[in-house]
C-alpha cells in the first residue's frame, strides 16, 4: 500500500503541476508508457483501454508488490518494527572481517596462473658459475704474489703507469682550438707575400706530384674572375640625394632617371655627309676586285656541272623481263631521269641567262651583305644595352628601389642596408627573392575575455 | 641516313647549365649552405641565352648555374666543413635533448670551424685585385659595425667589423688618401685613393636605424663574413706599405698623453684599446721612425710619348694634390658635443688638422675647449653663448664643403644660425650643355682663384652687419675681431688672386688674331655641317633632327631651371627682407 500510494500521489502531482496544456505530459510517465502491442487490428486498440483495465493493472501491480515484500522482508514493510528495518552503525569491526575475506580471495591463485605452472616437479639446475670465480685459485695466488711484491716495493706495470701519469700529466693541448673566421681578435698576415703560410708547405715541391696527390687546390677558372656586371659596387646617389641639396638638383631628382634612359646620341655621333657616303659605298669598294673572280668561279662551276650532266644520262635499264616491253618500274625511272635532265637543262639555261645579269646580281649581293651588317650592328647594340641591366635570375624580376628624396625638414632617411642589398641584386650577384610567407593552417579564433568585455 | 638518333637536350646549352636544385643535390648541401658556398666562392647564377633550350622545353623562370662552376665547387674543402657542421649541430641537439651536459661541452669544444684565407687568395691572386673589390667590403663592414648588438647577427661579427673599419680609417688618416666626402640622405659617401685605386664606400649615420624586413640578413652576413677576411688581409698589407705596426699601435707620445687614468671611465681594459683607436685622435706608431729623407722630392722621368704640356699638367695636378692633402694643416678644431664626432674627426685628421672634443664625450680628447690655440670650433646650434675670441664658430658642413672644394671656403656662409649654402655632390662631373647650379659656378671660380660674386657677398655682409648692430655691444667686439680676421683673409686671398691674375693679361693680348682664325674655322665648320645635313638621307635626317631636338630640349630645360632658380632666389630675398623689417619694427 505504501508503494502504491506513493506512485499514485507522484503521478497525480505531476499531472497537477505540469498539465498546463493538454498535450504536456510528465516525462517520467511518458517513458514508462506501456507498449500496447500491434495497433493494426481492432484487438490491439481495445485491449487495456478503459478505466476497468487501468484498475485491473493497478491491482495487479499492488499484488505483485505485496508478494515481493513478503518474499524479501518476511511480511509487509509497513507492518515491520523499526528494529527489523534499521540497525545502528557501530564501526568497522565487521569491515575488517570482510577485508580478511577479500584477502583470502586474493591469496587464492588465479586460474590462469595455475594453468601456466610447469608440470615437472624436478627443480631447475643451479647456476654454478654465479657462485664460482673462474680461475679462482690462480687469481688468489697472483694476488698473494703481488702483495708480497708490494711489501718489497715492486708494483705491477699498470699501477706503475698510473702513478707516472699522475706525477707528470700530459702538457695542455699544444695548439688552442682553431679560432674561427669571425673571432674579433683573429690575426692576419700577408697573404700576397711570396712565403705566406698558406702556400709555405707546398713551396719547392714537384707540381705534378702535388696535382696528383690533390694537395694543390684546383685552379680557379679565369672566367670566374669576371664579374657578372660592370656596374660599380657603390653607386653614388644623385646630387639631389644630398642632405642639403641645391634647389635644382632636388627638382631634377625625379626626372633625371627618366632622362638617362632616353639619352639621345650626341652631335659627334650624328651622321655627316662623309659618313653617309661611306656607308653607302660600303659594299662597293671591294667590288671591282671581286667581280672578276666571281665570274670566273661561276664559269668554272658551270663547266663542272656540264661535265657531270654529260656523264649523267643513266645507263639504259636492263631488259630482263621481256625484250619488247618495259616494266612499270623501268618506265617510272626513265621518266624521272628525263625530268631530271629537263630541270638541269633549264637551270643551265637560267644560269647562262644570269651571266648577263651579273651586275644586278652583284647589286643584290651587296644589298644583302649590307642588310646583314645592319642586323649585326643592331644585335650588338642590343647586347650592349642589355649588358648594363640586371639579369633575370629567378622567378622574381629585379626592381629598382624607389627613388629616395628628402622632403623638406626630415631627418635623413634611407637605409644603407637596403641600398647594399639592392646593389647586390642589381649586379646579378644574388637572385632576387621573396621572403618565405608564413602560412597558417587553421583560422585564428578571437574571443574577448569576459573581464575585458565588462570593462569596455 | 645512318647513326644514332639525336635526342633533345643532351648536348649544347642544355648540358652546359644546371638548375640550382640539381646543383644543390650534386653538392649534397642544404639550400642555405649552398647559397653560402656560392657567395663565399664568388660563383653567381647565370642567365642562359636560350632559356627554353636550357630548361628542357619549359619556360619557367629558374635559377641556373654553369655546370663547370658547380664542378669547380666540388673541389672546395669548405663543403666538407659544412657537412661536418651539420653533423655537429645534430649531435649537440641530441646531447642537449638527453641532458648530457658533459657531452655537449665536449662537442662545443670541438666545434668545426673553417677559414676563408685560401678563398681570398684564390679570388684575388694579386693585391691590386683585392683593392679593386674593396668598395663592397668596406661598405659592408661599416654597415655591420653600426648594428646594435642584438640578435640580428653575431656579436663577434659586429666586433670584428668595427675593428677592421677602425683600422682602415686609421690607415686612411695615416696615408692622407681621402679625396671626396658627400653627405647624402642615405649615409656618408667617402672616396679615397689607395695606391692609385679610387675606393668609394658608404657609411650609415649613427642614428638608430630600423631594420628593414625585406632584406635577407643571412645573405648579407655571409657576404660580410667573406669581406671581413678580405679586409683584414688588405689592412695588414696597407699598414705594412706605410711601415706601420699591425695590429695598429698608438704612437708612444700620444699614448702617454692618453694614459692618465682616463680609460677606465669609458671602457673595460680589453675594450679601451679599440676605443682609443676608434677615437681617431692619435697617430699610429711606425715600425721605423720617419726620417726627413722621406720628404725629398722624387726625380721626375718623362714618360715616353708624353709632351711637355702633358707633363706640365701632370705636375700641376700633383701639386694640387699635395696642397689638398695639407688642407687643414696647422688648424686646431674643437667639436662640440652635438656634432657627429667620428666623421668629422676622421675628415679633419685626414687633411692634417688637429681635433679634440669634450672629455666626457669620448675617450681620446687631447685638449680642452678653453685651449686658446683652437682656431675652429664646430657647432651645430643656432646660437652660441660665451664665444671665445680668436676662433671661428662654424657649422659642420664647412668641413665637408671645404674638403670637396679643395680649399678652405670663406667662413661667413657657415656661421651658426646662418642659412647654409647647399651641399653639392663632389661625384658629379658636369658635361657640356648640362645645367650647372650657380653655387657650383661660384665654387669653380673660387678654385680657379678668382673671387666671384663679390657684390652679392658684400651685400650679405652688409646685411649681417646690420644684424650685428642690433645685437648687444659685447658681441660687437668679438665680431670686430672676426671682421679683422676676415679682412686679413680677404687680403691674403686678393694677393693670391693677383699673383694669378698677372699671367692671363699677357695671354689675352695675343688672343685677338686667334679669335679671327677660330671664327673662320668655326664658320667653315658650320658651313660644312650645314651641307652635310643637306646631303643626308631622309631617314638619317629624321634621326638627326630628333637628336638636335633632344639637345635643344635639354638646353631649354636648363634655362628653365635657371629661371626657376632666379625666381626662387628673389622670392627668398624678399622674404628675408620682410622678416628683417618685421624684426626692426
Amino acid at each position: 500500500a505504501v508503494r502504491h500510494s506513493r506512485r499514485g500521489s507522484s503521478s497525480h502531482g505531476s499531472l497537477s503541476f505540469l498539465g498546463l496544456t493538454p498535450s504536456a505530459r510528465d516525462p517520467a510517465t511518458a517513458v514508462r508508457r506501456r507498449n500496447r502491442g500491434p495497433r493494426n487490428r481492432k484487438k490491439g486498440w481495445k485491449r487495456w483501454a478503459g478505466p476497468e483495465a487501468r484498475l485491473g493493472r493497478e491491482i495487479g501491480d499492488f499484488l505483485e508488490d505485496v508478494t515481493l515484500q513478503q518474499r524479501v522482508a518476511g511480511g509487509l514493510i509497513a507492518e515491520q518494527p523499526d528494529a527489523g528495518l534499521f540497525f545502528v552503525d557501530t564501526g568497522s569491526a565487521e569491515k575488517g572481517e570482510r577485508r580478511k575475506r577479500k584477502n583470502k580471495i586474493r591469496e587464492k591463485p588465479l586460474h590462469i596462473d595455475l594453468v601456466l605452472r610447469p608440470d615437472s616437479k624436478v627443480p631447475a639446475p643451479k647456476d654454478i658459475l654465479s657462485h664460482q670465480i673462474p680461475n679462482g685459485r690462480k687469481e688468489r695466488r697472483r694476488q698473494q704474489f703481488w702483495e708480497r711484491m708490494a711489501q718489497r716495493g715492486v708494483l705491477p706495470r699498470s699501477e706503475r703507469r698510473l702513478q707516472t701519469r699522475l706525477q707528470n700529466p700530459a702538457p695542455p693541448r699544444e695548439k688552442p682550438p682553431e679560432k674561427g673566421r669571425l673571432d674579433p681578435g683573429r690575426s692576419f698576415y700577408d697573404i700576397w707575400a711570396d712565403d705566406n703560410p698558406l702556400e709555405r708547405a707546398l713551396v719547392g715541391q714537384d707540381a705534378w706530384f702535388l696535382q696528383q696527390t690533390q694537395k694543390q687546390r684546383v685552379k680557379r677558372p679565369l672566367r670566374l674572375q669576371q664579374k657578372p656586371s660592370q656596374l660599380p659596387a657603390v653607386e653614388v646617389i644623385a646630387p639631389g640625394g644630398s642632405y642639403n641639396p641645391t634647389f635644382e638638383d632636388h627638382q631634377v631628382c625625379g626626372g633625371d632617371k627618366v632622362e638617362r634612359q632616353l639619352r639621345f646620341p650626341t652631335a659627334a655621333e650624328a651622321p655627316t655627309a662623309e659618313t653617309v657616303f661611306r656607308e653607302q659605298c660600303e659594299g662597293l669598294l671591294e667590288e671591282s676586285g671581286d667581280e672578276e673572280e666571281e665570274e670566273e668561279e661561276k664559269e668554272e662551276e658551270e663547266k663542272k656541272e656540264e661535265a657531270v650532266g654529260g656523264a649523267q644520262p643513266s645507263d639504259p635499264p636492263r631488259l630482263l623481263h621481256r625484250p619488247g616491253k618495259k616494266t612499270e618500274q623501268q618506265r617510272r625511272k626513265e621518266k624521272e631521269a628525263r625530268e631530271l635532265q629537263r630541270r638541269r637543262l633549264k637551270a643551265l639555261r637560267c644560269r647562262q641567262q644570269q651571266l648577263f645579269r651579273l651586275r644586278s646580281l652583284g647589286r643584290q649581293l651587296r644589298r644583302w651583305e649590307q642588310e646583314l651588317l645592319r642586323r649585326r650592328r643592331a644585335r650588338e647594340a642590343k647586347r650592349r644595352e642589355m649588358e648594363g641591366r640586371p639579369r633575370r635570375l629567378g622567378r622574381i624580376k629585379y626592381e629598382d628601389p624607389a627613388l629616395e628624396v628628402q622632403l623638406s625638414d626630415e631627418l635623413p632617411e634611407g637605409s644603407v642596408l637596403h641600398d647594399r642589398f639592392k646593389s647586390l641584386q642589381k649586379r646579378s650577384l644574388i637572385e632576387p627573392r621573396e621572403r618565405a610567407k608564413f602560412k597558417r593552417k587553421y583560422r585564428l579564433k578571437y574571443v574577448e575575455k569576459r573581464a575585458f568585455r565588462e570593462v569596455t | 641516313m645512318g647513326g644514332l638518333e639525336k635526342k633533345k637536350y643532351q648536348r649544347g646549352s642544355a648540358t652546359n647549365y644546371i638548375t640550382r636544385n640539381k646543383a644543390r643535390k650534386k653538392l649534397q648541401l642544404s639550400l642555405p649552405d649552398f647559397r653560402r658556398l656560392c657567395i663565399l666562392k664568388g660563383i653567381y647564377p647565370h642567365e642562359p641565352k636560350h632559356k627554353k633550350k636550357v630548361n628542357k622545353g619549359s619556360t619557367a623562370a629558374r635559377t641556373f648555374y654553369l655546370l663547370k662552376d658547380i664542378k669547380f665547387l666540388l673541389h672546395e674543402p669548405i663543403v666538407n666543413k659544412f657537412r661536418e657542421y651539420k653533423i655537429f649541430v645534430r649531435k649537440l641537439r641530441k646531447a642537449y635533448g638527453k641532458s648530457e651536459w658533459g657531452t655537449a661541452e665536449r662537442l662545443k669544444d670541438n666545434k668545426p670551424t673553417y677559414k676563408l684565407d685560401h678563398i681570398v687568395k684564390e679570388r684575388y691572386p694579386t693585391f691590386v685585385d683585392a683593392l679593386r673589390d674593396l668598395d663592397d667590403a668596406l661598405s659592408m663592414c661599416f654597415l655591420f659595425s653600426t648594428f646594435p648588438r642584438t640578435g640580428k647577427c653575431h656579436v663577434q661579427t659586429i666586433q670584428l667589423c668595427r675593428r677592421l673599419a677602425v683600422e682602415f680609417l686609421n690607415y686612411v688618416i695615416a696615408s692622407r688618401s681621402l679625396r671626396k666626402v658627400f653627405l647624402s640622405i642615405k649615409g656618408i659617401y667617402y672616396q679615397a685613393e689607395v695606391l692609385g685605386q679610387p675606393i668609394t664606400w658608404i657609411t650609415p649615420y649613427a642614428f638608430a636605424h630600423d631594420h628593414p624586413t625585406d632584406v635577407d640578413y643571412r645573405v648579407m652576413a655571409t657576404f660580410t663574413e667573406f669581406y671581413t677576411t678580405l679586409l683584414g688581409f688588405v689592412n695588414f698589407r696597407l699598414y705594412h706599405s706605410l711601415n706601420l705596426h699591425y695590429p695598429p699601435k698608438i704612437d708612444g707620445q700620444a699614448e702617454v698623453e692618453l694614459k692618465p687614468a682616463e680609460g677606465k671611465e669609458y671602457a673595460m681594459d680589453s675594450e679601451s684599446y679599440l676605443e682609443k683607436l676608434s677615437a681617431l685622435s692619435a697617430s699610429l706608431a711606425r715600425v721605423v721612425a720617419p726620417t726627413q729623407e722621406d720628404d725629398v722630392e722624387m726625380d721626375e722621368f718623362p714618360v715616353e710619348g708624353e709632351t711637355a704640356e702633358q707633363m706640365d699638367a701632370r705636375r700641376k695636378e700633383q701639386e694640387a694634390l699635395e696642397k689638398h692633402k695639407k688642407l687643414f694643416e696647422g688648424l686646431r678644431f674643437f667639436l662640440n658635443r652635438e656634432v657627429p664626432r667620428e666623421p668629422l674627426a676622421f675628415i679633419i685628421r685626414c687633411f692634417g688638422g688637429q681635433v679634440s672634443w669634450d672629455k666626457s664625450l669620448c675617450i681620446g680628447a687631447t685638449y680642452d675647449v678653453s685651449d686658446p690655440s683652437i682656431t675652429h670650433q664646430i657647432v651645430d646650434r643656432p646660437q652660441v653663448e660665451q664665444q671665445v675670441v680668436g676662433r671661428y664658430y662654424l657649422q659642420p658642413q664647412w668641413v665637408f664643403d671645404s674638403v670637396n672644394a679643395k680649399l678652405c671656403l670663406p667662413v661667413a656662409d657657415y656661421f651658426p644660425g646662418v642659412l647654409l649654402p647647399p651641399h653639392l655632390s663632389p661625384f658629379v662631373t658636369e658635361q657640356e650643355g648640362d645645367y650647372i647650379p650657380p653655387e657650383k659656378l661660384k665654387l669653380l671660380a673660387m678654385q680657379r682663384g678668382e673671387d666671384p660674386g663679390e657684390e652679392s657677398e658684400e651685400e650679405e655682409e652688409e646685411e649681417e652687419e646690420e644684424d650685428d648692430n642690433d645685437k648687444e655691444e659685447e658681441e660687437e667686439e668679438e665680431d670686430e675681431s672676426e671682421k679683422e680676421e676676415e679682412m686679413k683673409l680677404k687680403k691674403m686671398e686678393e694677393q693670391k688672386t693677383q699673383s694669378n691674375k698677372a699671367l692671363p693679361v699677357k695671354v689675352t693680348a695675343g688672343k685677338v688674331r686667334l679669335e679671327d682664325k677660330q671664327r673662320l674655322e668655326q664658320e667653315q665648320q658650320s658651313e660644312e655641317k650645314r651641307l652635310a645635313i643637306m646631303m643626308m638621307k631622309k631617314r638619317e635626317k629624321y634621326l638627326y633632327k630628333k637628336i638636335m631636338f633632344g639637345k635643344k630640349r635639354k638646353i631649354r630645360e636648363a634655362n628653365k631651371l635657371a629661371a626657376k632658380r632666379k625666381a626662387h632666389d628673389t622670392a627668398m630675398k624678399e622674404e628675408k627682407k620682410k622678416t628683417k623689417k618685421a624684426r626692426h619694427a
